[in-house]
């Protein structure tokens, strides 16, 4: 069974449609990416998905029940997790109290010792107020809060944005590691070229609908679309 | 100014500041968390000075007149929530406002309908004013410090010891990661509107343990008391406190300057010009809200 089977999805804020007959699929253990230009509509996506758009019809089920009528804070328990594109995580709560305030976590202090060590910049700033961190510190406590609950799927929107080269690649190679953690992945990216050689397939969406899916072989090297879509990351 | 006065007044300044602290407070954790301004606040305040009024068919004493009026405000606060303020939290914050305001002119006729537009005191014993250095000392000014501080560490050992006031932090924070963070909104509000009614009825009863109980003395607490949440930054709590000891201290050292009947004022006068020369008042760093 799919872990997240999206079908005919159309959203929006107002009374506008932002996306159009979206369709959509992630299979366990994947990493699929989200590309797309500047306000195609890859977060309002992502949004629908958890719960944040006010305005969402179309089939939108995670492992084979539909979460439409599920409000967002009952989306996590299901085991869905997001980390948004900007204010992803709580700035005036320390780096501890952004992952004890995580609902549904059955074992909250091993869960935290255990990300702790996957994270060790963390644990060195646990008292820090999150607001303090520095980019790449802020993406990994972003990347720890969303894990808290053990997701089975991850939702990451643009978690390389604004980071250093070298920040992008551990970021990267962090994301590359969760399915070996069960943890199927779906990742919006700007930098479409370097996301895709980690994942298994890509979808391009452009004004709020998808106008290629493909495999990310496939993708990569297909060099009309490359020019198009992909940019020169 | 000789010092004796100027220390006897800036005594009862700390005294008042702390009253008011107590309903900035209110009015701050309102804002951070529910995101609007709450007019009704000050007549929250009044029920519960009111509902102090029973304190001696419980038991008597400044603990239970203290005790009566928390309760009441609690009961108040919590009930406008379920009946006026979760129905309109999708609208605009205007709405709530309007309903806030709306909702502090009801309580205040409904107090006087019943209850008439009479003063009333607490029956407490009437005691000598006790001499501490320079000051003249009221066991009741003792009791209310020790009251205020004491309700303003609880909020802050919740806010930031227990799981319900982190989370309250983090809806005040980002209430859309709190929601992705399955933190219900619906638990948070009402450990909110609870704490906010409690500090609300504490600072209505602590007034009338001060001076008297009247179907006004909400609505004249509430302008002081947005000035110090303003002060000190709407939506910080620590900042909400601070302004209230200053608006306080301002309000009775300018006693000499503007007589009495001027003295509420002053608080109007803080509010303006901290709108018009730092409108993100003095703490804007450490805000709740961003
Ligand atoms: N909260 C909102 N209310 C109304 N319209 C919105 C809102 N958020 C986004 N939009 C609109 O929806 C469209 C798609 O925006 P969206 O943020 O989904 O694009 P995106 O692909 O994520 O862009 P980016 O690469 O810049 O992050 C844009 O036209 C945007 O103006
Ligand atoms: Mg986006």
């Amino acid at each position: 069974m799919s872990v997240l089977t999206v079908a005919g999805l159309s959203a929006g804020y107002g009374d506008v449609d932002i996306l159009s007959g979206v369709d959509l699929r992630v299979e366990p253990l994947e990493i699929v990416t989200i590309a797309g230009t500047n306000g195609a509509g890859k977060s309002t996506l992502v949004k629908a998905l958890m719960g944040l758009v006010p305005r969402v019809s179309g089939r939108l089920e995670f492992e084979g029940t539909s979460l439409l009528s599920l409000p967002a804070e009952k989306r996590l328990a299901m085991g869905i997790s997001y980390v948004p594109q900007v204010a992803n995580v709580f700035a005036s709560l320390t780096v501890m109290e952004n992952l004890e305030v995580v609902e549904g976590v059955a074992d909250r202090r091993g869960r935290i010792a255990t990300l702790l060590e996957s994270f060790p910049v963390l644990r060195e700033r646990a008292r820090a107020r999150a607001g303090a961190l520095s980019g790449g510190e802020r993406q990994q406590l972003a990347f720890a809060r969303a894990l808290m609950p053990e997701p089975r799927l991850l939702v990451l929107d643009e978690p390389t944005a604004a980071l250093s080269p070298a920040l992008v690649h551990q970021v990267l190679e962090t994301i590359r590691e969760l399915p070996r953690m069960k943890v199927s992945v779906l990742l919006v990216e700007q930098r479409a070229r370097q996301a895709l050689t980690i994942s298994n397939r890509g979808y391009i969406l452009d004004s709020g609908t998808v106008v290629i899916a493909d495999t990310a072989e496939r993708l990569l090297s297909d060099s009309r679309m490359a020019e198009l879509y992909l940019g020169d990351h | 100014m000789g010092f004796s006065l100027f220390a006897n007044l800036a005594f009862n300044g700390l005294i008042t500041g702390l009253v008011v602290s107590l309903l900035a407070l209110s009015i701050t954790l309102v804002f951070g968390i529910a995101r609007f301004p709450n007019a009704a606040a000050g007549d929250v305040a009044t029920v519960g000075a009111f509902a102090g009024l029973l304190g001696p068919l419980a038991g008597g004493g400044t603990l239970w007149i203290i005790l009566c009026g928390m309760a009441a405000g609690a009961l108040l606060s919590v009930a406008f929530y379920f009946l006026l303020f979760r129905p309109l939290a999708g609208k605009s914050a205007v709405s709530s406002l309007i309903a806030s305001i709306g909702m502090a002119f009801f309580v205040r006729a409904a107090l006087t309908f019943f209850l008439g537009h009479d003063q009333r005191v607490y029956p407490l014993p009437i005691v000598r004013a006790m001499p501490v250095g320079p000051l003249r000392v009221q066991p009741t000014d003792i009791e209310i410090v020790v009251a205020a501080v004491l309700a303003l560490a609880a909020v802050f050992s919740i806010l930031h010891l227990t799981p319900i006031g982190k989370r309250m932090r983090a809806v005040a924070d980002n209430a859309e990661l709190a929601r992705v963070s399955g933190i219900r909104a619906n638990r948070v509000l009402v450990a909110m509107w609870l704490i906010a009614g409690l500090l609300a009825g504490l600072s209505g009863t602590l007034l009338g343990v001060k001076t008297v109980v009247s179907p006004e003395m909400g609505w004249d607490l509430l302008m002081p008391a947005f000035a110090a949440t303003i002060l000190g930054t709407i939506g910080n709590p620590v900042g909400a406190v601070l302004g209230g000891v200053l608006i306080g201290l301002a309000q009775e050292l300018s006693t000499p300057f503007v007589g009495f009947t001027y003295k509420l004022g002053v608080g109007f006068l803080v509010l303006l010009v901290t709108l018009l020369i730092r409108p993100q008042g003095l703490f804007a760093k450490n805000s709740l809200v961003r």
